[in-house]
């Protein structure tokens, strides 16, 4: 398939709208941070930053490499953000709903934030350069199955018009069949494979937002449930402790894949948990806050065919 | 010495090799990343891509056995590795910037006590450097006084051609017993132009002012500034070449199992966490200080080298990221 | 420097446990001796130094040797237990076998000390990396003036060595104050009551040709310096060990270092004057 360049010059407005509703909310003392995305050193790249005064907020921007999930610095596993009164945030579509999921699990409150929302024509691949035009082939695999595109529910959402989403393959979807088709003999070979790679970092879960466990199960050792060193037993131990704990939380941010330095596709665990969690209890994260999770509460519709 | 190499030699080298029973370890694709991994046959070889981990896990292992225990009643048996089981390896197209910190390694691995897994792999290897000619803007060798074309760490180094092949030119004993063994293969030094090596676009470091500068800014904005984004994962200590830290762990049952040493990151918060629950390094800023202070100010101090080969991993995979060349280029700007 | 060639240094001595004594409702002392006569003849220490101690399947903690060197043919640790090695130790019964990897680190310039008189300042659980050095002291009386020790805790039933405490108490070559917290005292308690700062500046021991061994928690250290410094006492006449956290003891690991300095190698054993330069990482 040719790929076909993205339309993302609504970009170089948002960024003005983002800086321009930074500065007025900290100068007016709204809040007293803004949590959003300035340029690096290399060409096109993006770094989160955290802007406290207007130096820093007059650097504020949003571009196809804006890849961050910024809520993750609002979880309590991240002490260096000062909570001492209301933070503002930048958020695409996908960010959004992790934030949510997160107020939904009393992690974090909306009044003591301001949100920014970004309409988002989609990033960039982890595989690209920052410096590369989306297109269909460079963009991030999750923006193509993105039903987020314009956040709603957000304090300020810059008045641009989203170009129409282009048509792409589902990379996920077509993975996920794929791997369903297999045997499971040959499934767990595929897995074997890529949990082999896994070098113990922790990247994954560091960047997730809805890993703000204290301490995480793999750092405990009274009793050590999951072996630290990076062999199989523990990758895999890992693995699926991981996913199994996003279940019906899990956004879909898939920044958990994004930032693996070994390109272990994480993500595809997740999306197969969000399409057994969407055929069993009709569960999608979205833009509305739920007390309860699908796997934190009963109704007499769920599946109870596992009784026998 | 110095000789010529076709590619199509250097690839029945490798064959060769193999056949004979050697250890080649290489960059190859393994499950879609390209990694150093032992080379089934030269066909497996890729020479474009700057491996995701660096070369330092051919003697310094994720992770590795350091002995195994077996209880039974009051006794216990341990059972030593030995590390004479070591194979002899070649390592092929070593970039610069993965062969120039293997001799950094060698002064922490060696002083004082002699870390025997780490040094009986370093007798046993020869290591084949090769030019880079493949740099990105996340490279930057040349900020930290080396080059694509550095031999620093090499036994062997392969410089390629116009036209294809390689001169080579050996260093070491052990550079010059592989072309001996294989003699055949290798003809003159040719006169052919070199390719046009990578050129990464970084002013050099003043490193003796970089290093001054840290001597006296232990406490400075700057930490809370760089480090307030750093999530505290592991990723940029372990795909560095010259990141050395490592844990000891023992795992298996109550009656038997195995102790493994395997890689630890300063930037985890755990790594300086006391079982009391007191930790020096309580807070992000704290640990990615020492990070950089560990790689431009400590190890100079205790070994008169920088614990960094510029070789631009921790940069292009930092998950928020930060950019260690801007922080240094900062510090040299003061 | 260490003739360890073609050895593995990770690889621990086995020692057999040879007695279990409870200090406190959770401090522990083991004596052990190791199992292989050629190691249990030439394993020589000096007070000051560290060892790795295996709980095998649960992995290896850091600990002062806490006897003297002066008392050959065995050696003591003391520890609380807090994490997954340290209680694994705690299960370990007389005749069970442990892991030993040392000694390890510098020591106590004790050669320096002779002729000079001796303060011992230690605080809770912070008393086994100087009581080596107290008995080494004692079994070589004559080189050394007076002998102090103040030793605090937070309770009657947190002070160690409670046997030894007695000994000390009872020899006229020793001065012991003794004290614990306010509140941690019995009706029948015959030391001091209050902070170990405090009392040390009530004990007012004389400065001159003297040296002071200070260790305990980081908040007793910091509130006992001053106190030292107003008794006269020089940066260069006090002593601490530090105990940072470590896990192979031999300047690899990189776990242990406060700044440029390997903790396991330069220390643990440092004077004031070497602390108040480091960075604030311990």
């Amino acid at each position: 398939m040719n790929s076909q360049l993205i339309d993302t010059s609504i970009y170089a407005d948002i960024s003005r709208f983002i800086r321009d509703e930074s500065l007025r909310i900290l100068l007016e003392g709204e809040v007293i941070a803004v949590v959003g995305y300035a340029a690096g050193r290399r060409k096109g790249s993006v770094q989160p930053i955290i802007a406290c005064d207007t130096e820093s907020a007059g650097r504020l921007m949003f571009s196809q490499a804006s890849v961050n999930n910024l809520a993750v610095y609002l979880t309590k596993a991240k002490k260096e953000i000062p909570k001492s009164g209301k933070i503002g945030i930048v958020l695409k579509g996908c960010d959004l709903k992790a934030l949510v999921g997160l107020i939904g699990e009393s992690q974090l409150k909306r009044e003591d934030l301001y949100l920014i929302g970004v309409p988002c024509s989609g990033v960039l691949a982890s595989t690209v350069h920052p410096a590369t035009e989306l297109a269909t082939e460079t963009i991030a695999p999750k923006c193509l199955e993105c039903d987020a595109h314009l956040p709603t529910g957000c304090d300020f959402v810059p008045d641009v018009a989203l170009p129409p989403q282009q048509k792409s393959d589902l990379k996920y979807a077509v993975e996920i069949a794929r791997l369903e088709a297999l045997t499971p003999a040959e499934r767990w070979a595929y897995w074997k494979e890529q949990f082999s790679k896994c070098i113990k970092c922790y990247a994954c879960r560091q960047v997730c937002p809805f890993c703000f466990c204290e301490q995480c199960l793999c750092d405990r050792n009274k009793p050590q449930m999951v072996e630290t060193t990076p062999r199989p037993a523990g990758n895999t131990a890992w693995h699926i402790v991981r996913a199994m704990h996003l279940a019906g939380r899990c956004a879909g941010c898939a920044e958990c894949e994004r930032v693996c330095p070994m390109d272990i596709p994480l993500n595809l665990l997740n999306r197969k948990m969000a399409k057994e969690l969407k055929e069993l209890f009709d569960y999608e994260p979205g833009f509305e806050v739920n007390d309860k999770g699908p796997l934190a509460s009963f109704t007499d519709k769920d599946d109870q065919s596992f009784i026998k | 010495m110095r000789k010529y190499i076709s590619r199509q030699n250097l690839n029945t080298l490798i064959d060769k090799l193999i056949a004979e029973g050697r250890r080649i370890v290489a960059p190859r694709m393994t499950a879609g990343t390209p990694l150093y991994e032992p080379l089934g046959h030269s066909g497996e070889m890729i020479i474009d891509q700057l491996p995701r981990r660096s070369a330092k896990e051919a003697f310094f292992p994720l992770c590795e056995e350091i002995m195994s225990y077996e209880k039974s009643g009051q006794q216990v048996k341990l059972t030593d590795v030995d590390p004479s089981r070591f194979p002899e390896t070649i390592l092929f197209a070593v970039r610069p910037c993965d062969a120039a910190a293997i001799p950094v390694l060698d002064a922490v691995f060696s002083w004082d006590y002699k870390d025997e897994f780490f040094l009986e792999r370093r007798r046993k290897t020869t290591v084949v450097g090769l030019a880079c000619t493949t740099a990105d803007d996340a490279c930057f060798c040349t900020a930290v006084g080396l080059s694509p074309s550095d031999t620093k760490g090499s036994d062997l180094f392969l410089s390629p051609l116009e036209g294809g092949g390689y001169n080579v030119e050996s260093f070491t004993e052990k550079g010059e017993a592989l072309i001996n063994s294989c003699s055949d293969l290798f003809a003159e030094e040719s006169n052919a132009a070199y390719i046009q090596l990578a050129n990464p676009q970084t002013e050099a470091f003043d490193l003796k002012k970089v290093k001054s500068w840290l001597d006296e800014h232990f406490e400075d904005q700057l930490w809370d500034g760089i480090a307030t984004r750093c999530v505290g994962c592991g990723a940029c200590a372990f795909v560095c070449p010259a990141c050395h830290c490592f844990d000891i762990v023992d795992e298996g049952t109550e009656k038997a199992g195995k102790r493994r040493k395997n890689w630890d990151a300063c930037g985890f918060w755990k790594f300086t966490h006391h079982a009391s629950g007191h930790n020096p390094r309580d807070l992000q800023p704290k640990r990615y200080r020492n990070r950089i202070m560990h790689k431009f100010k400590y190890y100079d101090d205790k070994f008169g080298q920088t614990l960094c080969t510029g070789c631009g991993r921790c940069v292009r995979i930092c998950p928020v990221g930060i950019d260690i060349a801007a922080i240094v280029e900062e510090i040299n700007q003061k | 420097m260490c003739d360890n060639a073609n050895k593995n240094i990770y690889l621990p001595y086995l020692t057999t446990v040879m007695e279990v004594i409870d200090e406190t409702p959770d401090v522990r002392t083991l004596r052990l001796e190791f199992q292989d006569d050629n190691i249990s003849e030439t394993f020589a220490f000096r007070a000051g130094q560290f060892a790795e101690y295996s709980a095998f399947g649960a992995g290896e903690s850091t600990f002062c040797i806490a006897s003297s060197p002066t008392r050959a043919g065995y050696i003591e640790c003391s520890f609380r237990s807090v994490g997954r090695v340290t209680e694994e130790l705690r299960r370990l019964e007389v005749g069970d076998t442990m892991g030993v990897r040392g000694p390890y680190g510098n020591s106590y310039p004790i050669e320096s000390f002779y002729g000079k008189n001796m303060v011992f300042v230690a605080g809770g659980i912070a008393l086994p990396p100087l009581r080596t050095l107290i008995w080494n002291c004692l079994d070589l009386r004559d080189k050394f003036g007076d002998i102090t020790i103040v030793y605090g805790a937070r309770t009657e039933a947190d002070l160690v060595y409670k046997r030894e405490l007695n000994e000390w108490q009872e020899r006229s070559d020793v001065r012991l104050v003794k004290t614990v917290d306010p509140g941690g005292n019995s009706p029948a308690w015959d030391g001091k009551v209050g902070f170990v700062p405090t009392i040390l500046e009530e004990a007012a021991p004389v400065a001159e040709n003297t040296i002071a061994l200070v260790c305990g928690p980081p908040i007793m250290i910091k509130f006992t310096l001053p106190v030292l410094e107003k008794l006269g006492f020089g940066d260069d006449q006090v002593y601490t060990t530090l105990e940072n956290r470590m896990k192979c003891g031999l300047g690899k690991c990189g776990r242990c270092n406060v700044g440029n300095i390997y903790v396991c190698k330069d220390g643990p054993v440092f004077t004031a004057k070497q602390i108040k330069a480091m960075p604030m990482e311990f």
